[in-house]
């Protein structure tokens, strides 16, 4: 009988156990809402990560991508933001678009809204012009825009993105006044360079990595050379202070509880040492440079305040 | 170049890789056939699928759906005048006919026949002239581009016959619904209503389902006793080996498949444009132009050969170029990236197995139509018409309903396409034509863009329009297709009258 109680009462014991373990997060598969629907540049960084967070966040732990397309992705960064704080819905976060847009509409989330996890990927900005251009060289280029102000012809991807931020900057630095041609997506103005209906063009790396030999890349905007152009020179060593980029990387609701919190900033944190990962990254083209927590809330922070000052001396709708 | 193109066969033929293309052209028919679902909303489902599948299973099926899908889109326009895809609506002119006159099984036959002629005509061309034909793309900037839309428009309003005003309307009608969502430049809402659901626009399926698909079960429901027996008992499913004899359309299917290529190449305008310009070219060069739109089936060879011929070369400017001439190409472009395929002219020289194991993909897969939807078309779904219409009603509703719910999984866009159905259903009445709607609404946006985009370049100067060769040809062709019939006319009166 008693015999019977011991196993009973051990076997009880073991279930509770389990279930306790069990309890530990995360206990379901934690969803990752991106903006952008399935093969798009932040869907890739997505699925390319998440087996990583996988891994770090320990046993059992399983991710689903959700792609909920729709108005430059502020349906689903606005999705993760009214999110449960429970840490099973985490969502893509795309600077300095996510703060633009709560600068040039009306949207239902601010910077206050989130968990800062980590920034991933930062595509760094670059000038290109196009081969019948003449102006080859940034001294060129900007000469050029001195001397005829308005007369360039700059094709990018959408008003206040990445690249429409860079120009700002350029405009700035060098008092220089340039015509904008905001295209549908870097694709297209890529393809307008490579047919020389505009002069000149603000792109990403990873964007041009593969078209060299058809355009003229003048610089790139970082403080390091990048990688992905070993040979490229930056514009801080051809004397203009411009680095700008393209961001992506992870966020959840604000007010996520600090366990869950501490679990999911480690597993982030861990991506940038993994070999595996940046092969990967590598493979699909996106720079990688992992900014977690609070630094990556700062950093939030800097690009609203800047997106706001120009803003307000420039709007652009 | 070509020795790559050798080199990359014997994968295409391993097991695995051959099934998936075989596997994507079932599912493409199917997929087109039903109205409300795409060969773009199927790939964008399966794209997220294919990270963990091998490049040429996941881009053999890709190559299927789309083949697949551009015939399939064929079978409810000629069966039921629903096209199944916004390319299959110039189907519609001939086959619906066809299939009233109890022809509906060699209508399929030819529309299958005329897609795999298109599909491999094209597949040939992306294997053989892709970089070439990219330099081609290059000449295209935006002035361009918006005359190759004003032409197309134009072309649909004065050349598809019948009542040039209410053609005017129709298109306006169009251009007004590519209107709504956020500006192209600034990015100002516009009759969006503060609706977030609507800042990217109106997607052409919805339009295209409400319109087309909506009214045709509305006149299923309202005489339900009706039955289509006669023309089902008479669907002429003879094998299609005997019909193929009899299907003399060389001409049309070669300059179909040019016409489809040529546009494919072109950023935007896709396979709807080039099924119209393939059939009112054939038509106007044909010895019996009376008998287009009454069940000619000359003019269902002529609109799905077009339609399939400008798939592959949709991906010439998406593999070279990264700028999808179509939105399937478009969906593509995302699966290939997803397997560290960068568009770009590196693309070919990085991958050459894979990225021309894919163009072999698309060869086979345009082949494989004839095979699989040959046998399919004719034994099940031309049996379709046997169902009793209010059952048959209610399925199609069914279908609307899932096919626009899953485009993002919303109801808004459900309702949305009810309203365009009740608008069809009006305009369907009032004898207003329905295909310039639909081009409206897909060559309108790209108009405005792009005229936008030229006077921002031209900082705000108009000769920008004209200021090379290819502008100015293409405005010569848009004058001779507005004022063409009228001259015609006089041509034919004054000899009439002398």
């Amino acid at each position: 009988m008693l015999n019977i109680f011991k196993k009973v009462a051990i076997a009880g014991a073991m279930t509770l156990a389990a279930g306790a373990a069990l309890a530990e997060y995360p206990e379901k598969p934690i969803e990752v809402i991106v903006g952008y629907s399935a093969g798009g540049g932040t869907d890739v960084m997505a699925r390319t990560a998440a087996p990583f967070i996988e891994k770090y966040l320990g046993e059992g732990a399983s991710i689903v991508v959700k792609n909920m397309p729709g108005a430059s992705g502020q349906i689903g960064v606005t999705e993760a933001a009214n999110a449960d704080p429970d840490g099973y819905t985490l969502g893509t976060f795309n600077l300095p678009g996510m703060m633009a847009r709560t600068i040039d509409r009306e949207a239902d989330y601010d910077r206050d809204s989130f968990t800062y996890l980590a920034n991933v990927v930062n595509d760094p900005n670059v000038i290109v012009t196009s081969k019948n251009s003449g102006l080859d060289t940034l001294d060129k280029l900007i000469a050029e825009a001195k001397e005829n102000p308005f007369a360039v012809t700059v094709g990018m991807s959408s008003l206040g993105g990445d690249d429409h931020f860079a120009l700002i900057k350029l405009q700035n630095a060098t008092e220089t006044e340039f015509t904008i041609v905001p295209f549908k997506g870097s694709a297209p103005a890529r393809t307008a360079l490579l047919g020389g209906h505009v002069a000149m063009g603000i792109l990403n790396i990873s964007e041009v990595a593969e078209f060299r030999d058809q355009l003229n890349v003048l610089g790139v905007a970082t403080k390091e050379r990048s990688p992905f152009a070993p040979d490229l020179p930056t514009f801080q060593e051809q004397g203009l202070d411009l680095v700008n980029g393209s961001m992506r990387g992870f966020i959840a609701p604000a007010g996520l509880p600090e366990d869950v919190q501490a679990k999911l900033l480690n597993a982030f944190s861990q991506l940038s040492s993994d070999q595996e990962f940046l092969d990967a990254m590598a493979a699909t083209a996106n720079p990688v440079e992992v900014v977690t927590g609070d630094d990556f809330k700062q950093l939030t922070s800097d690009l609203y305040d800047l997106a706001k000052g120009v803003w307000e001396t420039t709007p652009w709708n | 170049m070509y020795a790559d193109l050798l080199h990359a066969l014997p994968d295409v033929f391993a097991l695995t890789n051959f099934a998936a293309v075989i596997i994507g052209v079932v599912a493409g028919i199917v997929v087109g056939a039903m109205p409300g679902l795409s060969a773009t909303m199927a790939i964008s489902v399966l794209v997220p699928f294919t990270f963990g599948l091998e490049p040429l299973v996941a881009l053999g099926l890709m190559a299927g759906i789309y083949n697949g899908a551009m015939y399939g889109g064929a079978i409810p326009a000629v069966l039921l005048r629903i096209p199944g895809t916004p390319a299959a609506v110039a189907t519609t002119f001939d086959g619906y006919p066809m299939a009233q006159k109890g022809e509906g099984g060699f209508a399929l036959q030819v529309a299958v026949v005329s897609s795999a002629f298109g599909g491999i005509a094209s597949a040939f061309a992306l294997m053989l002239l892709a970089p070439p034909l990219s330099r081609v793309t290059l000449l295209f900037g935006p002035s361009e581009v918006f005359w190759v839309a004003v032409f197309g428009l134009a072309s649909i309003i004065f050349l598809l016959g019948g009542n040039p005003v209410k053609g005017l309307i129709s298109a306006c009608f169009g251009v007004f619904v590519s209107v709504i969502g956020s500006d192209p430049i600034y990015g100002n809402d516009r009759f969006t209503f503060g609706q977030l659901e609507m800042l990217d626009g109106i997607n052409i399926v919805i339009l295209l389902v409400g319109l087309y698909a909506l009214p045709p079960v509305i006149d299923l429901l309202e005489t339900p006793l009706k039955t289509d027996g006669i023309n089902s008992s008479k669907l002429g499913t003879e094998s299609i080996w005997k019909a193929l004899p009899r299907m003399n359309y060389w001409k049309t299917w070669l300059r179909g498949s040019f016409i489809g290529i040529w546009i494919g190449i072109l950023p935007g305008a896709g396979g709807s444009m080039a099924a119209f310009m393939s059939y009112n070219e054939a038509r106007r060069t044909s010895k019996h132009p009376e008998t287009w739109g009454e069940g000619e089936p000359e003019g269902v060879a002529a609109a799905e050969v077009a339609n399939n011929a400008d798939t592959a070369s949709a991906l010439i400017p998406a593999l070279t170029l990264g700028i999808p001439g179509t939105a399937v190409a478009a969906v593509m472009l995302g699966g290939l990236l997803v397997h560290g395929l960068q568009p770009g002219p590196m693309l070919f020289r990085d991958n050459p197995d894979i990225v021309f194991g894919f163009m072999w993909q698309f060869l086979f897969g345009a082949i494989l139509l004839v095979l699989l939807g040959g046998s399919l078309a004719t034994n099940s779904f031309a049996r379709l018409l046997n169902l009793p219409r209010p059952l048959l009603g209610s399925v199609i509703i069914v279908l609307m309903l899932i096919g626009v719910y899953s485009i993002h999984g919303r109801m808004f866009d459900v309702y949305l396409m009810l309203g365009f159905g009740a608008i069809g259903w009006v305009m369907d009445r009032l004898k207003f034509p329905l295909p310039p709607v639909v081009l409206g609404l897909i060559l309108g946006g790209f108009a405005e863009e792009n005229l936008r985009l030229a006077l921002r370049i031209g900082r705000g100067d108009p000769m920008i329009l004209f200021q090379n060769t290819t502008s100015l040809i293409l405005v010569a062709l848009t004058i001779a297709v507005i004022v063409g019939p009228t001259l015609k006319k006089r041509y034919i009166d004054s000899r009439k009258s002398a």
